[in-house]
């Protein structure tokens, strides 16, 4: 098995490591960088709870190779809270229902993130066009549109 | 449990409460069982078989083992004799001997790491004798067919209840109506796969962190079927990332892995593939259910015959279970029906087990319930809603089949949501003629909060420890399976204690130190654990007011508690002292011990299972619904689509909305998924659809904003009035879309789920016998 050196910059950090060709993005986050807020749901890229961000583009982390991310900027989950204060999405899916379970929420947020980068005031049929990629057995949706609803509001500033 | 006269600023009873672990989640630190390693951990995969049923002649691993980095190469000669199972003991851990359906676990391989378990997995060869197969419920029953079980007949239960003179009932009834429906098998689709890590200590006991909504009835089979003394097996439960059912003591994945970590030195994790959990799961059991119901001329139900026949698949599991809900449950629903004659069979194929889901057994019920009184309001010229509200049970009445009904809102549950959708002006507007035409119906639902059917002990325990901080924690054998249990549990005692809900922990079950519980299972940690937790605080309670009575000299009903703190009422305002000081004061005395209190809650229910009648109050509560639906079908391409649903819950009291309208929301998502996108798709077994591009459950995109309503209708039973939530508002969803679309363009589909094949068929058919009596007229 072919082996390849990346330095990737993870959540701020520059990590630079020798990983097999065939590693796959999210099995490098979770396993070799330890980052195991990326979830693995169904490792065809449907589920979406393996989203992250590449220079802030949403991907889903277990269709890419770890090889791709070399030098890019990766930011996970745990990327997103500064000095333990909860990013306003984090803060919006705890207050307003956008989570039970939470094993797919990771990838939520990550998306959610994204599409606010893009889109600071989407409406509601935008907001589930954007979560398309992802899924969630627990909510029926309705608690993740109320948190994206609230944390773009937080994010305009009102 | 009445509720003694105490203060709580703090109490968030009622409240919306985030998850207590909320944070630990959105932050992606909440350790799931796939999240977990422990050093020299080694990786299992498992070979599964590809035909539905075969003898097994040979098996050749001498490659796999070959491969460096492979630990070990097992098979079903390697397993225990002995058989695991629910209540039949059906099947080994591995398959020995025969495989009997596509999936089956045969070959199980330990490697260094997931990809060279993976590589041995394709060298390894296995010689198959195929053998007839079986895939038809009818066919199975027939008298000449192989048998999936030798001597079984393929019956694998059973169900026959007869109450009150149904014959002569449906010779009074002014209208009697039968016709058959067909239900089709849903995946509990959880978005964590299943995951167990398990490992030996030096000790020779066998440790199992695993994703769980059962700790307990796992550390069960587990030491049973690994054939090891319960006390010597650890079952932990790990964050568990969604299970509906699917992760209780039928699935695999922990079984096979623990007993891996019996046969390598080191520790072996074993993570589900997508793939592997599609293959490996327990799906809800298809079903065939005919009905004949009469009823009087004002659309009172007085009789019902039912006859049901259920897929179970290759091995028994709980589909049993399901089915005698099916056959049953939704019966004691109407207060007046009082002549029923039952008959449920369960027939064993050679199709993929299938087990609990969510709802267990309700929804296909319901379906095919409430679709038959929408035909027959629809006869006899009343409002469906009108019908169901004359027949809907009340507070205080006792079922046809004994179940005492402490609450029930299901009367509310249709006014809320009749108002909700708009009913009445919906119902009356004039009909779509275009391409799209929009349609409306019900359906309704009832479920059990607590089920008494093991072992005459229906119970659950809480243990409440104070630290020398005066924190709380709370340890219980039930499970957090992402629904908020444990949240719902910190609630109780914080209300009691009149103390934020920031100074209660609740552990995760560990079947070593947490009192013994059934688990998350049949709607029961509400009403059961949460009046257990009441108890428990209301204990550590009575005994920090002992103690500080004595410290301060103060009688104790001059004492109350807040924020911590034991304080003097009146008299003497600066009187008080932290339950910090009162925990440490519990210690260190003479006979002292740490603030320790155990309570348990069983509630007053009769195990009916057990007796020939199977008649008797089952539960301590019963949970309601009711659900609306609008929908548009559009008549070109036969696509359904919900345009609006409102859903109402009648819960008792929700200790929690944002739990409450987040399971409603979530049960009633799934619900929609089964009746319009989700389908097992088996041909000859094999199942054709076993990833989420494929097996399409709901996204965001295709369902509208849930309307959910609250209906608190107070149990007496129930802690501050609740009863179970998480699943009655799965159970009247297909029914009220079915309805829905009928509604809509006069077809009636009565087999599901509703897919635009069949509306263009009904369509068509529809045209053609207008066609017809044009013609002949």
């Amino acid at each position: 098995m072919s082996k390849k050196t990346i330095e990737v910059v993870v959540n701020g950090r520059t990590h630079r490591a020798e990983v097999p060709a065939r590693r796959m993005l999210s099995d490098f986050l979770r396993d070799d960088l330890f980052l195991t807020g990326t979830k693995r749901g169904c490792e065809t890229g449907v589920c979406g709870c393996c989203s992250v961000l590449i220079d802030g583009e949403v991907i889903k982390s277990c269709l890419s190779l770890a090889v791709h991310a070399d030098g890019h900027e990766v930011t996970t989950i745990e990327g997103l809270a500064v000095d333990g204060v909860l990013h306003p999405v984090q803060e919006a899916f705890v207050n307003h229902g956008g989570l039970q379970c939470g094993y797919c929420t990771p990838g939520f947020i990550m998306t959610t993130v994204a599409m606010l980068n893009d889109n600071p005031n989407p409406t509601e049929d935008e907001i589930r066009h954007g979560l398309n990629g992802n899924l969630c057995r627990c909510t029926g949706y309705v608690g993740i549109v109320e948190s994206i609803k609230a944390a773009a509001e937080k994010l305009r500033g009102n | 449990m009445n509720k003694p006269e105490i203060s709580n600023a703090f109490t968030t009873v009622g409240r919306e409460t985030p998850q207590i672990n909320a944070i630990e989640k959105v932050l992606g630190k909440a350790v799931y069982s796939a999240d977990m390693k422990m050093a020299g951990m080694l990786h299992a995969k498992v070979l599964r078989s590809p035909h539905a049923h075969a003898r097994i002649v040979g098996v050749h691993t001498e490659e796999a083992r070959a491969l460096p980095g492979v630990h070990a190469v097992l098979t079903g000669d390697d397993t225990p004799t002995r058989m695991t199972g629910i209540h039949h003991k059906q099947h080994r851990i591995l398959a020995a001997g025969k495989v009997r359906f596509i999936g089956e676990e045969v070959v199980a391989v330990v490697a260094e790491d997931e990809e060279t378990a993976r590589d041995a997995i394709d060298l390894i060869r296995v010689d198959y004798e195929p053998l007839p197969e079986v895939f038809d419920t009818g066919e199975a029953l027939r008298a000449g067919t192989i048998e999936v079980h030798d001597g079984s007949g393929n019956l694998a239960c059973e169900y026959n209840v007869v109450r009150g003179d149904v014959d002569a009932a449906f010779a009074q009834a002014a209208l009697v109506h039968e016709d058959s429906y067909e239900t089709h098998s849903q995946y509990a689709g959880y978005m964590e796969p299943m995951a167990t890590l398990a490992w030996r200590t030096s000790d020779g006991r066998l440790h199992i962190l695993t994703s769980t909504q059962t700790a307990f009835l796992q550390r069960m089979r587990i030491a049973d079927a690994v054939e090891m003394p319960v006390s010597k097996v650890r079952v932990i439960q790990a964050t568990v990332g969604g299970g509906f059912g699917g992760k209780t003591a039928e699935e695999c994945n922990s079984l096979i892995c623990a007993w891996l970590a019996t046969r390598v030195d080191r520790p072996v994790k074993f993570v589900n593939s997508r793939l592997d959990d599609f293959q490996g799961c327990r799906s809800s059991p298809p079903e065939k259910i005919w009905i004949k119901m009469g009823v009087d001329k004002d659309g009172i139900i007085i009789a019902k015959e039912v006859k049901i026949v259920a897929d179970c698949g290759a091995y028994e599991g709980l589909a049993g279970h399901v089915l005698q809900v099916s056959t049953v449950r939704s019966d004691n629903m109407h207060r007046y029906l009082k002549n029923v004659r039952l008959n449920g069979k369960l027939a064993y194929t050679n199709n993929p087990p299938h087990g609990a889901l969510r709802g267990f057994g309700g929804p296909q019920a319901a379906f095919a319930l409430n679709s038959h009184i929408a035909v027959m309001a629809e006869k006899l010229g009343l409002d469906v809603v009108e019908m169901l509200k004359r027949n809907a049970i009340k507070s205080g009445d006792t079922s046809v089949h004994g179940f005492q009904i402490g609450s029930s809102g299901l009367s509310e549950c249709l006014d809320q949501v009749s108002d909700g959708i708009g009913w009445d002006s919906k119902k009356t507007r004039p009909k779509d003629i275009g391409v799209k035409r929009r349609g409306i119906g019900f359906g309704t639902a009832i479920h059990v909060s607590g089920n008494r059917e093991m072992g005459n002990w229906d119970g659950s325990t809480v243990i409440a420890k104070m630290a020398p901080d005066g924190r709380v924690t709370l340890m219980t054998g039930e499970c957090d399976m992402g629904q908020g249990a444990f949240t719902m549990l910190a609630q109780c005692c914080a209300h009691e204690l009149n103390i934020p809900l920031s100074q209660v922990t609740v552990l995760p079950t560990d079947t070593d130190m947490s009192p013994y519980g059934h688990g998350s299972i049949a709607s029961r940690v509400t009403i059961l654990a949460g009046n257990a937790a009441i108890k428990a605080a209301r204990e550590v309670r009575e005994r920090l007011l002992t103690l500080a009575s004595e410290k301060l000299g103060v009688p104790k009903e001059d004492l109350d508690m807040a924020n911590g703190e034991v304080f003097a009422k009146s008299p003497a305002p600066n009187q008080k002292i932290p339950f910090g000081d009162l925990a440490r004061l519990h210690i260190y005395r003479a006979g002292g011990e740490a603030l320790q209190v155990t309570a348990t809650y069983d509630p007053p229910t009769f195990l009916a299972m057990a007796t020939p009648e199977q008649y008797g109050n089952v539960a301590p509560g019963y949970s309601f619904a009711a659900q609306a639906a609008e929908v548009e079908v559009d008549t070109e391409t036969g696509q359904v689509r919900v345009l609006e649903t409102f859903v109402s819950d009648d819960c008792g009291k929700a200790l929690n909305p944002l739990a409450v309208h987040g399971q409603t929301c979530g049960a009633a998502v799934m619900g929609i998924g089964w009746a319009l996108y989700e389908q097992m798709r088996y041909e000859d077994g094999r199942l054709l659809n076993g990833n989420f591009a494929d097996y399409t459950m709901p996204t965001a995109d295709s369902v509208p904003y849930i309307q959910s309503g609250i209906v608190e209708s107070m149990e007496p039973n129930g802690p501050y009035g609740a009863k179970g939530a998480s699943e009655t508002a799965i159970v009247p969803g297909a029914a009220a879309i079915a309805n829905a679309v009928y509604d809509a363009i006069g077809v009636r589909i009565k087999t599901l789920p509703i897919t635009p094949e069949k509306i263009l068929a009904g369509l068509r058919a529809k045209q053609a016998a207008q066609d017809a009596s044009g013609a002949s007229r």
